[in-house]
């Protein structure tokens, strides 16, 4: 378990905004004093500050007014919860290149599960070396620390000695907790103020101690995080994203940078899953390809399919549509010096079947929804579905075609329409019933004529009405409809409905009104 | 490739050189706006001919659809199309509807492809490059155009579809459509008016609901005479 703690986080996060490398860098003697502040009950508090504010003798927590009277040089930024919580995300996103458990350990930690990664780059400690120079290069202050469990790395990597390594046998970590100091234990303040009180300070301290009245004295707090410290106790880490079933990655000496270059790498890594997929008879459902950019940058780009898929050129194909779809969003920069292709979500797939035509034909269709899929957004390539409803607008819906898959309720709606001889139902359904102005006779009768979007449309002939109870089960049910089928003199044909009934008046309903829903041929 | 399909109409058959030509682009515009489901609905009765029953895909431009409406499953039963057959797309831009369309004619799976847009001129080479596809699967496209188009045309037909009233006994009848075949790379044009016959589930040519001219008078006593 690698611990990665970001020491000076905001701080970095303004210093790389102003992108003024040398001043405000942690590293050397020349950089100005930087505080960030933020509101803490009724003034206004130091919350983080850089390597040469603390030189200067301030710490969190002093009011800025104090800082500024002590030190009137030194620059002051409002604090950004959200911007310091996305720029942690992007690190740990950019993490993944190590392993893919990487989990946020907030506000300005990460936590990464490097077991069995770490022999890729050949070693722990040459891990560790290419994370610390990349976070260098990068402008971050960190301290790291490995160790067998979540706990003791916590701990190591803010109060141990710098890049500490240790073992996940009990002595080992034991000789790494014991001179720590118990904040190190992820205790909360006051309960740390407690013990020292009785002259507890190190987790050395502790460790011998009987347990049961430290439980009653301090709660139970403290022996749960000390035995998960010394792995007594199972911690679980919770990654941030989802860990894929399949991987598959490439390391690139040189950046690449051309689309083509990422295509090829695409079906190459495709290749090497289709050999793992293919052993646990498994296909792919949603894939995404992660790009690592030379600077830092990660991009995730997911695509799709709507049948599990291990055939290297159909997932090729997808990602010719989704880098098509990106144009210039697609921002190689200087290049990406790591892809990898990841299987997000496995299905089970039957061994393919060549050369039967119905097959084919589905196959054929299947790979071109994926591609309009890829292309225009899964949400634009949809199919109707026949929903358990009797009012117009909730009977159908529409669903991405990658979801939907048999009938979709086809079969049941034919019966049912067969059964309940159903009047006519119009072309084109607008997507909400749009008001219009008509006259009608009263109580029930047609309209004679009405007003659709400023046109006056004359009924010569009418048919209806339907009616269509409302959802009366329902508070927000709407009232009973009357729909008519009716036809205006040049011959277009109208699906209206009066919403609400004359006889209803009599107990307060609303008066009717008039809507239009459809349009037939 | 199969042949051309037959309407059944004699009349239209014989202009068409035996049916509506598989493997081409056709246009069907609509005389307005409000007219777009008429046209649509003369469209989708075309399409029912192709018998093969493979998938349908529509098109459409987003806001076509908040303007006129999304294609209702159950109405479309009327013409013959089960909706499970159909695939909607919904797309964003003009560039983007040729591009699906494109995609969706060279997809040996796809039957038929109905692309819809509102009004404005089309690139005459997007529509060049839409018969090709067509040409090469034998797929049959259409193209849905909610007003009349001033462009030149490529296609191999060009309708202008509108609804006209209906035979009326109290409720309204069989829906009917004027049908104008303003362009036709094999033969002569024509206008006819159509009804759509739900038993059949296909065309048949109308006579007109109201007599064109009054109906002759009785002049058995000329004759006497």
């Amino acid at each position: 378990m690698l611990s990665l703690w970001l020491r000076r986080l905001s701080t970095d996060r303004i210093a790389r905004l102003h992108k003024v490398s040398p001043p405000f860098r942690n590293a050397g003697r020349g950089e100005r004093a930087l505080v960030v502040t933020g509101r803490r009950g009724n003034a206004e508090v130091l919350t983080a500050i850089n390597d040469s504010a603390e030189r200067l003798g301030l710490a969190p927590g002093f009011a800025l007014a104090q800082a500024r009277a002590m030190h009137p040089g030194i620059d002051a930024a409002p604090e950004d919860a959200g911007a310091d919580a996305a720029l942690l995300e992007s690190i740990a996103d950019w993490c993944l290149r190590y392993t893919p458990l990487v989990a946020c350990d907030s506000p300005d930690g990460l936590l990464l599960d490097i077991s069995g990664c770490a022999h890729l780059y050949g070693g722990e400690r040459e891990l560790v070396a290419d994370l610390s120079g990349r976070l260098e290069d990068a402008g971050f202050a960190y301290s790291l620390a490995i160790a067998g469990t979540i706990g003791a790395a916590w701990a190591a990597a803010r109060y141990g000695e710098p890049a500490s390594y240790a073992g996940g046998e009990e002595l080992a970590l034991l000789a790494l907790l014991a001179p720590l100091p118990l904040s190190a234990l992820r205790l909360p303040p006051a309960t740390v103020a407690g013990l020292a009180r009785v002259g507890l300070k190190r987790i050395g301290d502790i460790v011998d101690l009987p347990r049961a009245p430290l439980t009653a004295r301090f709660g139970s707090e403290v022996l749960r995080q000390l035995d998960r410290a010394l792995s007594y106790e199972q911690e679980p880490l919770t990654p941030r994203l989802p860990v894929a079933p399949y991987v598959a990655e490439q390391r690139f000496p040189e950046p690449i940078a051309r689309k083509e270059d990422v295509l090829a790498i695409t079906a190459r890594l495709a290749r090497r899953l289709q050999f793992a997929l293919e052993r646990r008879g498994d296909g792919a459902r949603r894939i995404e390809l992660t790009l690592f950019r030379a600077d830092g940058v990660v991009r995730r780009i997911a695509a799709g399919t709507s049948r599990p898929l291990r055939n290297p050129d159909d997932i090729r194909a997808l990602f010719v549509e989704r880098l098509a779809a990106l144009c210039d969003a697609f921002d190689p920069g200087f290049g990406f010096d790591m892809a990898r292709l990841s299987v997000i979500v496995a299905e089970p797939c039957p061994s393919e079947q060549i050369g039967i035509v119905g097959g084919e034909d589905a196959a054929e269709l299947c790979r071109l929804v994926d591609r309009l899929s890829a292309r225009l957004d899964a949400r634009r390539v949809r199919r109707l579905t026949a929903q358990d409803s009797h009012i117009p607008e909730l009977a159908e819906a529409v669903l991405p075609a990658q979801v939907v898959n048999g009938d979709a309720g086809w079969n049941a709606f034919r019966q049912y329409r067969e059964q309940a001889n159903l009047p006519p139902r119009p072309l084109r359904l607008l997507a909400r019933p749009e008001p219009i102005e008509a006259v009608a006779e009263v109580p029930d009768g047609p309209p004679l004529r009405f007003r659709w979007r400023r046109a006056l449309h004359e009924v010569i002939a009418a048919e209806g009405p339907e009616r269509i109870e409302g959802a009366w089960w329902s508070e927000h049910g709407g009232p009973a409809r009357d729909y008519f089928r009716v036809e205006d003199k040049s011959g277009l044909r109208f699906w209206l409905f009066r919403a609400g009934l004359y006889r209803d008046l009599a107990q307060g309903a609303a008066a009717p009104s008039w809507f239009l829903h459809g349009t037939f041929a | 490739m199969s042949g051309p399909l037959p309407l059944g109409i004699p009349a239209i058959d014989e202009v068409l050189r035996g049916g509506l030509l598989p493997g081409a682009l056709h246009e069907i515009a609509a005389p307005g706006e409000p007219h777009i489901a008429a046209a649509a609905g003369f469209a989708l009765g075309l399409a029912g001919h192709d018998g093969k029953r493979r998938t349908v895909f529509w098109i459409v431009e987003e806001i076509a659809i908040a303007e006129n409406g999304a294609p209702h499953g159950a109405g479309l039963y009327a013409f013959g199309l089960a909706p499970e057959r159909l695939v909607m797309v919904s797309v964003a831009h003009r560039r983007d509807l040729l591009w699906a369309m494109e995609e969706a004619l060279r997809s040996r799976a796809v039957g038929v492809v109905f692309g819809e847009m509102r009004g404005g001129r089309i690139d005459e080479v997007a529509v060049r490059r839409l018969s090709l596809a067509a040409a090469d699967s034998g797929a049959l496209a259409f193209l849905l155009r909610a007003t009349p188009p001033s462009d030149a045309s490529t296609a191999a037909t060009r309708w202008i579809v509108g609804a006209v009233p209906s035979v009326i006994s109290q409720c309204p009848g069989a829906p009917r459509f004027v049908a104008h075949l303003v362009r036709n790379r094999y033969g002569p044009l024509g206008s006819w008016i159509l009804e759509w016959s739900d038993s059949d589930e296909r065309f048949i040519l109308a006579t007109h609901a109201q007599p064109v001219a009054a109906p002759a008078l009785n002049r058995s006593h000329r004759q006497v005479a």
